[in-house]
């Protein structure tokens, strides 16, 4: 019983012990803040990974893609039809953009060119969340430009005066098409818009109605290029600057036919079916099944992966990161069990008489281990405990302490502009909580180990004679 | 049961506490070895009280700590109610410490994290485990206070050490060591660091509980008049047990 009452007393009166502990819990505390920052981007990022992917991509090594992507389709189905929610085929190549200013300037970007047949991508993934106008508001995937956007444009103004037998009315009629093109094309938000530092509000370089020039690879013997333009109808806005910055969503069969894959009218080659697979289902499983049911088809030509094996090394790197952050996060917690060692070290020297009174009165060799241990103990729970509370504080009141700094320094902490996150994202894991508080204490406790350990082991007349 | 070995003229056979042919030497390094008991036979019987005399760093501490179990001879044997106690398992030997032995120190080595009663509780908390204590606090406590108005600290009992005398702590330290419900007190110069006449309080109770309880007492000492308190008077020097002086009169 002793143990635990001089434990108490010695916790009670011994205020530069809990000082020793004060490293542990702000390692503690600054442990749960990163991982729960870091497990916020991640899933944060994940999910929207996963949003703008399908599940599972087949995919062609050949950049001209294959034609029976029909039968690919009722391959998929045949093999796994019942865990498949949704296939969308997809043609993707890389292009250029042209982007044309009011002032007769241009802008050109490196571009990533995806035809989709809208009804079939929205099926897959959370695609049709992302589509919005140039207000923000969502719409309806589509590349349907409205028919008064046309008439609206200059060569359509000067064609509703002109009568339809003067000459001037088919060439004006061509100016309007090639003013504002019958094809529609999704912009990526970023690629479409400038956003200046300490403005709210971003300034679009490619207006709703207004006309880019496209230009991607032709097939063919020769590497040639295509050149084709389209009328901006609506903007992608994922929250993935990767994406946002790239991504030109153009329709499945004009680019077919623009790269000479295609009729124009359905038939022709993809590159790409997109699958979105029922909820629950083990996307790796349905993965490797297709992969070898189109590799017995036509080998070395397709290749199957999850959204997470395409997006591997941005995931890989995020998983590495935290890791070697948890390392070097738990080695200052070590560094503070050094701290502990030191000081539980002086109070066993100032407490060696008692220690031989103790012993004198009977108390046993584990007795006294005991006390220390059990005060190592106390102390640590003390200690990583305040720093759960103070971490979790600081999880839950995040943004609130980066607007003061703002506020303070004048400067943001956490640019949302990078991120589209309005704000830190933050993601609290009960199990990874518990693995550093008891990791924290298991840690305190070793250190004060060798003390409790030197305390028991004191001669009791040698302690008793200690001046 | 072996029969100790009895030097002629000890009445061993009903001796409470007895040693034979103790021997101590401290060593220091590989070399330097301080002898210090060469070989001392001590006995006490039940209800006597002994003091032992000798000039300082004669060894009498370490005796009465060979004595009480907080070290071991290098030679010799220690009985306790017949029963050899100095070749016990540690455990055994901590038991005999926390219930046989009440320690009384020169410098009183109290808690100074527990009131005068916890510290009198000590023996105790030490002898018990949680629930056993939990059960029966109540009655402890109550005996604990019981002790400390025996030694005329009634009102005392919840002040810090470090709000006591000199001769307030030590008799304190008199009713820890008595609140154990030891069979021998031990006290080594129980009056060294006290004034005159707190010192000849403390002896009056160590005195006083001998006659009242028939306790049985060691009481180191270097102050003859202390000594001359005692049914028996044990001199050391150099090393061994020199002379059985007859209490002077007082
Ligand atoms: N740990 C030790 N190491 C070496 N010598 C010691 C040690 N403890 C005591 N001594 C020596 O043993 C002798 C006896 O000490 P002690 O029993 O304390 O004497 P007393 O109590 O009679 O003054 C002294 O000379 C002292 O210096
Ligand atoms: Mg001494």
């Amino acid at each position: 019983m002793y143990k635990y009452l001089l434990c108490w007393r010695y916790l009670k009166t011994r205020y530069i012990a809990l000082a020793s502990v004060i490293s542990v819990m702000l390692g503690v505390a600054t442990m749960i803040v990163v991982n729960s920052v870091m497990a916020g981007f991640a899933h944060t990022m994940r999910d929207r990974l996963h949003g703008i992917l399908a599940d599972v991509v087949v995919e062609s090594y050949d950049l001209d893609g294959f034609w029976d992507w029909r039968d690919v389709q009722s391959i998929i189905q045949k093999e796994c039809g019942d865990l498949v929610e949704a296939t969308a085929p997809t043609m993707e190549t890389f292009g250029l953009l042209k982007m044309y200013l009011p002032d007769g300037q241009a802008v050109t970007r490196q571009v990533m060119v995806i035809g989709i047949r809208p009804e079939d991508r929205a099926k897959t993934g959370d695609f049709s969340e992302f589509i919005q106008d140039d207000a923000g508001k969502p719409i309806k995937p589509g590349f349907e430009v409205p028919k008064n956007w046309q008439t609206n444009s200059p060569a359509g103004h000067l064609l509703k005066d002109t009568p339809k037998d003067d000459p001037l009315h088919d060439i004006l009629k061509q100016q309007a098409g090639e003013q504002v093109p019958d094809r529609g094309a999704i912009v990526g938000y970023a690629l479409a818009t400038i956003h200046r530092p300490g403005s709210s509000t971003d300034d679009f370089i490619a207006p709703p109605g207004s006309r880019i020039g496209l230009a991607f690879p032709k097939s063919g013997r020769k590497p040639e290029a295509a050149y084709d333009d389209y009328t901006v109808v609506g903007y992608f806005k994922s929250g993935m600057s990767e994406y946002d910055s790239m991504h030109v969503y153009v329709p499945l069969e004009r680019l077919q036919y623009m790269r000479m894959l295609g009729d124009g009218l359905g038939a022709g080659a993809v590159n790409q079916i997109q699958i979105q697979v029922k909820p629950g289902v083990n996307i790796n499983e349905i993965a490797g099944r297709l992969q070898r049911v189109l590799d017995s088809r036509r080998p070395m030509y397709f290749r199957v992966a999850t959204w997470e094996q395409k997006q591997g090394p941005l995931l890989e790197a995020v998983k590495i990161e935290q890791f070697i952050l948890n390392v070097l996060l738990f080695l200052i917690i070590a560094v503070a069990g050094f701290g502990i060692l030191a000081i539980f070290s002086m109070i066993v020297v100032e407490k060696t008489r008692d220690i031989g009174v103790l012993k004198a009165l009977g108390a046993s060799t584990s007795g006294v281990r005991g006390i220390f241990l059990s005060y190592g103990l106390a102390l640590s729970i003390v200690g990583c405990g305040a720093g759960m509370i103070e971490g979790l504080l600081i999880v839950h009141y995040l943004n609130d302490i980066e607007n003061v700094i703002n506020s303070l320094t004048g400067t943001r902490v956490f640019n949302p502009d990078i991120y589209y996150f309005s704000e830190i994202p933050t993601l609290v894991e009960p199990w990874t909580v518990a693995g550093i508080v008891l990791g924290a204490i298991a840690i305190a406790v070793t250190a004060s180990v060798w003390p409790a350990q030197r305390a028991s082991k004191l001669h009791p007349v040698q302690a008793l004679r200690f001046e | 049961m072996i029969l100790p070995f009895i030097p002629k003229g000890h009445h061993a056979m009903n001796a409470h506490l007895h040693a034979v042919g103790l021997k101590k030497a401290y060593r220091k390094g590989r070399s330097l070895e301080v002898p210090v008991l060469h070989g001392v036979d001590f006995s006490i019987e039940k209800g006597e009280m002994v003091a032992i005399v000798g000039a300082s760093g004669s060894g009498k501490s370490t005796l009465l700590h060979l004595l009480g179990l907080l070290d071991g001879p290098d030679e010799g044997h220690i009985y306790l109610n017949g029963e050899r106690i100095d070749q016990q398992p540690d455990k055994k030997r901590d038991h005999l410490r926390n219930t046989a032995f009440g320690f009384v120190f020169q410098s009183y080595h109290l808690m100074p994290e527990l009131t005068a009663l916890e510290n009198v509780l000590m023996p105790q908390l030490i002898r018990l485990s949680p629930w056993q204590w939990f059960s029966q606090k109540k009655q402890l406590k109550r005996d604990a206070a019981e002790w400390l108005e025996r030694v005329g600290l009634g009102h005392r009992g919840k002040h810090k050490p470090s709000e006591l005398s000199g001769g307030e702590m030590q008799r304190t330290a008199i009713a820890r060591a008595l609140a154990g419900n030891p069979q021998i007190i031990l006290a080594d110069e129980p009056t060294g660091n006290l004034d005159a006449e707190s010192g000849e309080s403390v002896m009056k109770l160590l005195r006083d509980l001998n006659r009242e309880r028939g306790m049985t007492m060691i009481v180191v000492t270097h102050d003859l008049n202390v000594a001359r308190q005692a049914d028996r008077i044990v001199r050391l020097n150099q090393g061994l047990v020199e002379s059985f002086t007859p209490v002077l009169a007082a």
